[in-house]
């Protein structure tokens, strides 16, 4: 006899399949979730820092009246970020992160799967969010800079007072499809035996061979996460946008 | 008379082959109000940007008090805080309302404590009409009321010096007498001005000093009753006879 859709002694469809799955794995599949969880927002974080890092330094321009010192540092500077951001532009994540893992191995340094697979998110982001900083930099018209150097604002403050926080604010949506772009992508790095969701579904499917059942509740679970994430940021974006009107400050009326 | 404020010797800049200002000499005295007018292209608007250190001269020196700006950032920066400027397009930080916008350089720059920023921006919104204001962003601003603003933010600064390039040219008509009435203001507080502008009238009344830019040459450099009326070079006569026919 059938127990209609909660049936998990004797599982016989898909759905009866998955459900059976999920109770009996739901610890690995937690467990799994989180790292992935874990993986991509602290991935992402920090290559937010290096992408605002390398944009910063792939924007600089240096004067004509700087001396040779900084001529040559800046030089230096950005031909290794423009190297580092194609590098990492046009190689796929998973060849990174075998080569990062077993490279590191081979030098002899003992490396957690997990921080690799936390540098390697780290790298392709900085790579792909230097290209959206200087984007972003660029968005902000160069007269609100020289109206800040004008009055004796020096470039560096000028950066960080005027134009990070608006480059900031115009490249939320594309930090918001980062985040979401890294929480998929963890999922190549089974191949360094990471144990996140993609692992947990290769492991369980495998236990009774299958596997499509085992993926389908793992693609679920994606859906929900980034579908909800998605809603967080459109969310927060409309919060940010403010508001547009304002209050006429009548204590000072009377001057006009 | 005394010392200069700004003296300008033999400044000459190219961009690439092309020669924008040829050995310009100027001395610049405390309360001068100096109107620069010209043809366009003829290099107004880089000489002002290489007097602020905006544009990098190709040759030649600016004395500040008798010391020459050289070019280390620092040193420009504290010459910037002295020598402002206010530009044609505002240039106003527009993620900052008013007010903010008259505090952050003030705060940044001086480092002077809040109160007192708050106090200097009051003081310079409500000189330029702008106070009740405070709370706007630039961009719910009209164009006449943003560069009122512009000028504000520069005077929170306590500057020496404040340069205006064409600070009416972006104003629709109607706008442009609120912005030169205020300017008109500043000439009375003994502020040293250098104002690059195409309003003849505006010129001829308020400069102490009306000098003529021709092809990056100065051509004429004459008090505005000899220049508007008896101009020596004939091509100060030809730009002239140009704007009162037009
Ligand atoms: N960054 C630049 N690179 C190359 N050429 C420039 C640059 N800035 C200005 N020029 C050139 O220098 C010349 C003088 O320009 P400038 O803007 O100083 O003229 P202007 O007198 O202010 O003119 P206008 O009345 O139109 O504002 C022009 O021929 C212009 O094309
Ligand atoms: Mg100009």
């Amino acid at each position: 006899m059938r127990y209609g859709l909660l049936a998990t002694a004797d599982p016989q469809t898909s759905i009866e399949w998955m459900i059976y799955l999920t109770k009996k794995y739901y610890r690995m599949f937690l467990d799994g979730t989180k790292l992935t969880l874990y993986i991509a927002v602290l991935g992402t974080l920090i290559g937010f820092v290096l992408g605002y890092v390398i944009g910063i330094i792939q924007d600089a321009k240096t004067g004509q009246g700087d001396n040779l010192l900084k001529k040559g540092c800046v030089r230096i500077l950005k031909i290794i970020a423009a190297a580092y951001v194609e590098v990492f532009r046009d190689t796929p994540m998973i060849v990174q992160a075998m080569i990062i893992y077993y490279g590191i191995r081979q030098l002899g340094v003992d490396m957690m799967p997990v921080f690799a697979g936390i540098l390697v998110t780290v790298l392709n982001t900085g790579a792909y969010m230097a290209e959206t900083v200087r984007g972003g930099i660029g968005s902000i018209d160069i007269g609100q800079r020289e109206g800040a150097w004008a009055m004796g604002m020096s470039p560096m403050k000028t950066m960080l007072y005027i134009v990070l926080p608006q480059a900031f604010k115009n490249i939320i949506p594309e930090m918001a499809n980062t985040f979401l772009t890294n929480l998929k992508m963890t999922s190549v790095l089974n191949v360094i035996a990471v144990q996140e969701l993609f692992m947990a579904a290769k492991t369980v499917g495998g236990n009774y061979y299958k596997y499509f059942e085992s993926y389908l509740v793992i693609a679920v679970i994606y859906f929900v996460l980034c579908f909800l994430f998605n809603k967080l940021f459109n969310f927060l974006e409309k919060r940010l946008k403010g508001k547009t009107d304002y209050a006429l400050a009548v204590e000072y009326m009377d001057n006009q | 008379m005394g010392e200069s404020i700004i003296s300008i010797k033999e400044l000459s800049k190219s961009f690439g082959d092309h020669e924008v200002l040829r050995k310009i000499d100027i001395d610049i005295d405390q309360g001068e109000i100096i109107c620069i007018v010209g043809s366009s292209g003829s290099g107004k608007s880089t000489f002002l940007r290489c007097i602020n250190k905006l544009e990098h001269q190709t040759s030649g020196r600016i004395l500040y008090h008798g010391k020459e700006i050289r070019d280390v950032q620092r040193e420009i920066n504290e010459y910037r805080a002295k020598v402002g400027m206010v530009f044609q397009s505002f240039n106003l930080f527009n993620n900052m309302t008013v007010l903010q916008n008259c505090m952050i350089c003030t705060r940044k720059v001086l480092h002077i404590s809040k109160e007192e920023a708050f106090d200097r921006a009051i003081t310079h919104l409500k000189e330029v009409g702008m106070a009740p204001f405070i709370h706007a962003k630039p961009s719910q601003l009209s164009g006449g009321q943003k560069q009122r603003v512009a000028i504000a933010r520069s005077l929170c600064m306590n500057p020496e010096v404040l340069l205006f390039d064409e600070p009416t040219s972006a104003l629709d008509p109607e706008m442009v007498g609120e912005v030169l009435n205020v300017m008109k203001n500043l000439a009375t507080t003994g502020l040293t001005m250098i104002i690059v502008t195409h309003e003849m009238a505006f010129a001829r009344d308020v400069s102490t000093r009306t000098i003529f830019m021709d092809r990056g040459y100065v051509a004429e450099d004459a008090p505005p009753s000899e220049l508007f009326t008896r101009p020596k070079n004939p091509r100060t006569r030809e730009f002239l006879s140009r704007y009162l026919a037009g």
